[in-house]
């Protein structure tokens, strides 16, 4: 009896609620471009790779225009409450897709002279951003969990994806294996909260009994939450995996993991932490602290004694998620727009880097710091290239990432993070120097210092097909870092906008606000 | 206390007492097959705990998902590779093994201080026994559509990831260039430097007597 | 008005960068001289446009940048700047003329004296703290590479040093702007509105104490002066010419503009102690330069002595001190500059700069007779001789302090007179004796010492020549530079809290917030 009555009322609720579909749009963009890809790749390699570039071009393009589209919408929950586009989701999923286009354009010579095929790459790639995209906006526990494992499960295939190599086989079982114990981690974690909710999985049902109850159990689910997202950003200590994944994974696939993964990661972090765990706020902001001055400080020290150009960028990225997590911890308007910001601005410099790492791999074989020895003499544009995005990363001026990291380190001076922002001007002196002896070696080494790499260099051509599209992502990446910081009003409106759009951060900032002015 | 509850009771014990020596079993026996076996019973175990709670739909699900098939295909796999390997010596292994054992005590102490101190009288909605399964389809196209849908493209991924991984159909050359490959990383693997030194020196060091 | 300054050379190194072809050195050489007579000139302009009387920030720039940072793009200029903008100018033209023969990449080494020109530029007309930043460590990239590629055998290790001691001194420097700015709760980093006075007393010597330390790195006061010597030793002549002469300003107007300027309360209390630092520095510089056997790490050494005197002046704060200061960051300038000019030339036509090789170049028929005359009168003014520009700087820093910290200015006046003591063993050395009949060869230096020194052209010397007149202008004629400061320099320790300070007259809490 109970039952009936239970859907009678069930039913005419379901029939008179909008899904709101539209909010997906974008995604629906990106999935059609990764079945389209599907289906051109049955007709063979050589079709393949002549047609599933510009597919994934449309879809990826068309899902940007999309989200521009979005931004400022008004804002209704959609599917029920699976799913909310907001500015913030607006803004990370922009991030994300943008990262995925700008690494498929380096990736095709990378993995056409690897000899794996690329329509099934290019659709698990697209997998991988369907999945980071709905994490971005996802708001229930169920969301969040299935576009994770899209996003973890495509990833593990990727890094795996050049599979007649030791490395990458290793480096795609250790990212199994850490990256299976997180999700059980996660779900173990989402199953206390659901159990706490008496039967929601929303998490605005899961911030409301976080309020009511501070159980034990709460605590022990945050923990558990928290480790998930830790382990998707690579805060250390749950960065284990980050070195050999990077090394091993093919590399325009560790250009996608180390900033469209790691966005969706600070867009969970964003949406568990402010917008569910809110009534814990001094606690995650303690442990985030810890974590952050870890990132940074073992990041960027470790990085110093790297000798492999992944495995260096690796352990940066890992401090630049230190930095990065300044914005978080500090919960203030600023530190939140300083974080997309930065992000937008990682996503430049650092695809950047990697475009330039790709292009000399390809040329040479080899990704060790010490072959880039006198490379200015053979190949100018890398040399530029990757001296500007290293600058960037190191927070030289007049290049983004300056701007970037000034805006982290105001916001946490602004909300009194004085331990942070000392750590983290400490440690952005130290990864001035890693940075710089990769350029010392590009530009100071003179011809007769120079590596064997260097040495039979082969003529520079831009002839073979996914050359060209290449050498787009590298100068337009390399253009933006050098010229975006000088021009970044636009980007710092942009990241405010973010922030002022999305209900859940301002609803923070304001209860945050009594706290600051007492 | 009832029959009910008594008999109750009595299934828990014993569902819980299979489950958790035999999940000991599956980690601490060396024969990977009587692991695997085990991981059958712990499977069955569970769904034998979720038809006490009265979620049958779950243990249906469990019994088809985890034993009809997870299982069956690690016992594929074992048999497929059933090679003796003598493995090497991992040193320090005792240390290794005190250290996570102290690890799993404490997170079961930290566990165990959870479950004590927790009034565990939440509110949850009524069990409804065999109509939910009609309440799950319900909601798998309400408010969890979206996962669904998801988790078919999830699906549809791991599929093709299965293939690329497992097909033999290798390219033996660069489709653009003609050139010939190896389907691995475009960096090359290479002696590293600091190890390179000493293979010098070692030769060195054979040359000299 | 102003900009200009920035973009003429930003401008020319990216006009350089982008010259089609590959035109030649000399091309390039030529090109860079016209972008920094540019320069320049139009310093001179803005000199013209100066008026002298007024002591506030003239002829503003102002545009909007990064709203949310507090970043604006602010010019201005008084005569604490002017000055040094002037010296800028004229430093990096005299840098870019006695480069004659690099040996390698000429367009990326122009390119990147521009940049470090404009960047100075930048610096010293910045009004906002941010922007100060950034042109402070917009420079660091480019002299780093310019030690590093066209230095000596040992200037990776230099250029690496000099690189971490100054991303330190920024990072010093970023930490207390930061905490300036919002401690007092103005976010936007312009000069003007700052004041330090609502802060605590704790909160503020901790910032000023930042600064400090940051600025100190640079300027390079006692321990931490390490970088220099390497970096001069490593760098070539011309890098040398515009680390001392300009780069190292760029720490004493930190010093004056933003730890005086910004910091009045917390820098009284601070005063004395700061003396005896400036006293210390400058024994311990003129002291290790008389224990150096090179010549350019004995102007090294110098320079850390001469620096004190400015950290001396400021310490003291009185009108006379401040205007003393100034005298000294631009009469250093020159004379630095002229030295390292001169040693420049010593190495190129012996090949050592070892004064226990060295001997008897001023001989009239085979030695280095002008250069040595040129020395000899740098080395005067450098000790403070009257009639130069070092005796004016220093009389009057020695004038202004020793009221207000008579030990402090003593031990510095020892120190002035031992400038004399290591400057005249450099040229009883090296200049003064018999030039060797035979041919010295010693297998530590390279090359050997040619008993037949090649004659100096002319044109070598015209650098240090037009340096020489300008030290000995300023010496006689001080009128001018002194209308151009004195306003700026009186003005700079008149502000109210400071006046306050020193006369002991409580300010009304929070009066100024």
């Amino acid at each position: 009896m109970t039952l009936i009555g239970a859907y009678a009322v069930v039913a005419p609720t379901i029939t008179s609620l909008q899904l709101n579909a539209g909010a997906i749009a974008p995604e629906m963009a990106v999935l059609i471009a990764l079945l389209a890809c599907l289906v051109v790749d049955l007709a063979g390699e050589g079709v393949a790779s002549r047609w599933v570039p510009p597919i994934c071009y449309a879809g990826l393009l068309s899902a940007l225009v999309l989200l521009a589209l979005q931004w400022d919408a008004p804002l209704e929950p959609s599917f029920l409450g699976s799913f909310l586009a907001d500015n913030l989701a607006v803004a990370f999923r922009a991030v994300v897709a943008g990262s995925t286009l700008l690494s498929l354009l380096i990736s095709w010579r990378y993995v056409e002279s690897s000899g794996t095929p690329v329509g099934e790459y290019a659709a698990i790639l697209l997998a991988a951003t369907l999945g980071a995209m709905f994490l971005c906006g996802s708001t229930d526990l169920i969301s969040i969990f299935i576009s994770l494992e899209t996003l973890s499960v495509s990833s593990y295939l990727l890094s795996g994806y050049m599979k007649r190599d030791a490395r990458s086989a290793e480096a795609a079982l250790k990212y199994l294996l850490v990256g299976s114990a997180a999700a059980a981690v996660f779900l173990y974690g989402a199953s206390l909260l659901y159990g706490l909710t008496g039967g929601g999985t929303g998490l605005d049902a899961v911030a409301l009994a976080l309020k009511t109850s501070e159980t034990p159990v709460t605590a022990l689910a945050l923990v558990f939450v928290l480790a998930t997202v830790a382990f998707k950003i690579a805060a250390v200590p749950f960065h284990q995996w980050t070195p050999d994944v990077y090394e091993g994974s093919p590399t325009p696939v560790v250009a996608f993991l180390s900033v469209g993964s790691k966005a969706a990661g600070f867009a969970l972090a964003l949406r568990l932490l402010v917008g569910c765990f809110d009534s814990f706020e001094t606690q995650w902001k303690l442990l985030f602290t810890v974590l952050a001055i870890l990132s940074m400080t073992l990041g960027n020290v470790v990085a110093l004694a790297q000798t492999s150009m992944k495995r260096m960028l690796a352990y940066s990225s890992i401090g630049q998620a230190g930095f990065v997590m300044i914005g978080l911890v500090c919960g203030t308007e600023d530190g939140f727009s300083a974080m997309v910001l930065y992000m937008a601005a990682y996503l430049f410099m650092n695809l950047g880097a990697f475009a330039c790492i790709i292009l000399f791999s390809l040329r040479t074989g080899s990704d060790r710091i010490s072959d880039y020895a006198g490379l200015y003499q053979k190949d100018p544009l890398i040399t530029l290239g990757l001296s500007l995005c290293l600058l960037s990363l190191g927070g030289i001026p007049p290049m983004l990432g300056f701007f970037g990291k000034i805006y982290l380190f105001f916001a946490g001076w602004a909300d009194h993070q004085y331990l942070l922002v000392v750590v983290g001007l400490i440690t952005s002196v130290v990864s001035i120097y890693y940075y710089i002896s990769v350029i010392k070696m590009m530009v100071v080494k003179e011809p007769q210092e120079a590596s064997d790499a260097v040495k039979s260099y082969p003529d520079i051509t831009w002839s073979v097909a996914g050359m060209p599209s290449l050498r787009t992502a590298l100068v337009a990446c390399v253009l933006i870092t050098a010229v975006g910081g000088v021009l970044s009003n636009p980007l710092f409106n942009w990241a405010s906008a973010t922030v002022a759009g999305t209900p859940m951060l301002q609803r923070a900032i304001a209860s945050a606000l009594p706290v600051a002015l007492g | 206390m009832s029959i009910a509850s008594t008999a109750q009771f009595i299934c828990f014990a014993a569902l819980s007492i299979t489950l958790v020596v035999g999940a000991l079993g599956v980690v601490l026996l060396p024969n990977i097959v009587y692991s695997a076996f085990l991981l059958g019973g712990v499977f069955l175990s569970v769904a034998g705990l979720y038809l006490l709670l009265n979620a049958s739909f779950v243990a249906a699900a469990q019994v088809l998902v985890y034993v009809g098939a997870v299982n069956v295909l690690i016992l594929f796999a074992i048999m497929l590779v059933n090679k003796k390997e003598n493995l090497a010596a991992i040193p320090g292994l005792a240390l290794r093994r005190v250290l996570s054992g102290a690890v799993c005590a404490g997170l079961f102490a930290l566990l165990l201080r959870v479950d004590l101190t927790t009034s565990w009288a939440l509110p949850g909605p009524e069990p409804l026994g065999d109509e939910a399964t009609l309440r799950i389809g319900e909601h798998l196209f309400s408010d969890y559509l979206l996962p669904f849908e998801l988790a078919s493209v999830l699906l549809l991924m791991s599929m093709i990831g299965a293939i690329v991984l497992a097909r033999r159909d290798v390219l033996v050359s660069d489709v653009i260039t003609g050139e010939p490959v190896d389907q691995g990383l475009i960096e090359k693997e290479r002696i590293p430097l600091l190890l390179d030194r000493s293979a010098l020196e070692s030769s060195l060091l054979e040359k000299t007597p | 008005m102003l900009s200009l300054l920035l973009l003429i050379p930003f401008g020319g190194a990216l006009l350089l960068a982008l010259w089609p072809g590959n035109p030649a050195q000399g091309r390039m050489r030529t090109i860079t001289l016209v972008v920094l007579g540019l320069q320049l000139a139009w310093s001179l302009v803005v000199l013209a446009r100066f008026d002298p009387g007024n002591s506030a920030m003239q002829l503003q720039e102002s545009l909007g940048w990064v709203g949310s940072l507090g970043l604006d793009y602010r010019l201005g200029i008084d005569g604490l700047s002017l000055p040094l903008v002037l010296i800028n100018g004229a430093l990096t033209l005299v840098s870019a003329i006695c480069t004659r023969d690099i040996d390698k990449r000429p367009r990326f080494y122009f390119a990147l004296l521009m940049v470090i020109s404009g960047a100075v530029n930048g610096a010293f007309l910045a009004e906002n703290l941010l922007l100060f930043f950034l042109f402070y460590e917009l420079e660091l990239i480019p002299l780093w590479a310019l030690i590093s590629i066209w230095g000596g055998t040992n200037r990776a290790y230099a250029a690496t040093k000099f690189l971490i001691f100054t991303a330190v001194s920024g990072m010093l420097i970023l930490g207390a702007f930061l905490g300036l700015a919002l401690f007092t709760g103005n976010a936007d980093f312009s000069l003007a509105p700052i004041t330090s006075e609502q802060l605590s007393m704790g909160s503020q010597l901790l910032l000023l104490g930042a600064l400090l330390i940051g600025f100190g790195i640079k300027i390079p006061l006692f321990p931490f002066h390490n970088w220099l010597p390497d970096a001069h030793t490593q760098a070539s002549t011309p890098v040398s010419v515009l680390l001392a002469g300009v780069l190292l300003k760029l720490g004493t107007y930190g010093l004056l503009r933003f730890c005086l300027g910004l910091f009045p309360e917390a820098w009284v209390q601070l005063a004395p102690a700061l003396a005896i630092w400036a006293a210390i520095s400058v024994l311990f510089g003129s002291l290790a330069a008389i224990a150096q056997k090179d010549m350019k790490r004995m102007v090294a050494y110098s320079s850390v002595g001469h620096m004190g005197y400015i950290l001396l002046a400021s310490a003291a704060a009185t009108p006379v001190a401040m205007l003393g200061a100034v005298f000294q960051m631009v009469s250093h300038g020159l004379i630095s500059a002229l030295l390292f000019l001169l040693v420049g030339i010593v190495y190129r036509k012996t090949g050592t700069r070892d004064l226990a090789v060295l001997h008897g170049l001023l001989n009239p028929e085979r030695g280095l007779p002008f250069t040595g005359s040129l020395m000899i009168l740098g080395v005067m003014a450098s000790a403070g001789m009257p009639g130069m520009a070092g005796f004016i700087s220093e009389f009057l820093v020695f004038r202004g302090s020793i009221s207000a910290f008579p030990l402090a200015t003593l031990l510095s006046m020892v120190g002035s007179g031992l400038t004399a003591v290591y400057f005249l063993l450099l040229v009883n050395r090296a200049f003064f004796g018999r030039l060797a009949v035979t041919a010295i060869t010693d297998p530590v230096v390279h090359g050997r010492l040619d008993v037949n020194l090649a004659a100096v052209a002319p044109r070598e010397t015209i650098p240090a020549m037009a340096l020489a007149i300008g030290v000995v202008v300023i010496g006689l004629l001080p009128a001018g530079l002194g209308r151009l400061s004195e306003t700026a320099a009186t003005a700079m320790v008149q502000l109210p809290a400071l006046t306050a300070a020193l006369h002991g007259v409580a300010l009304p809490s929070g009066g100024l917030g």
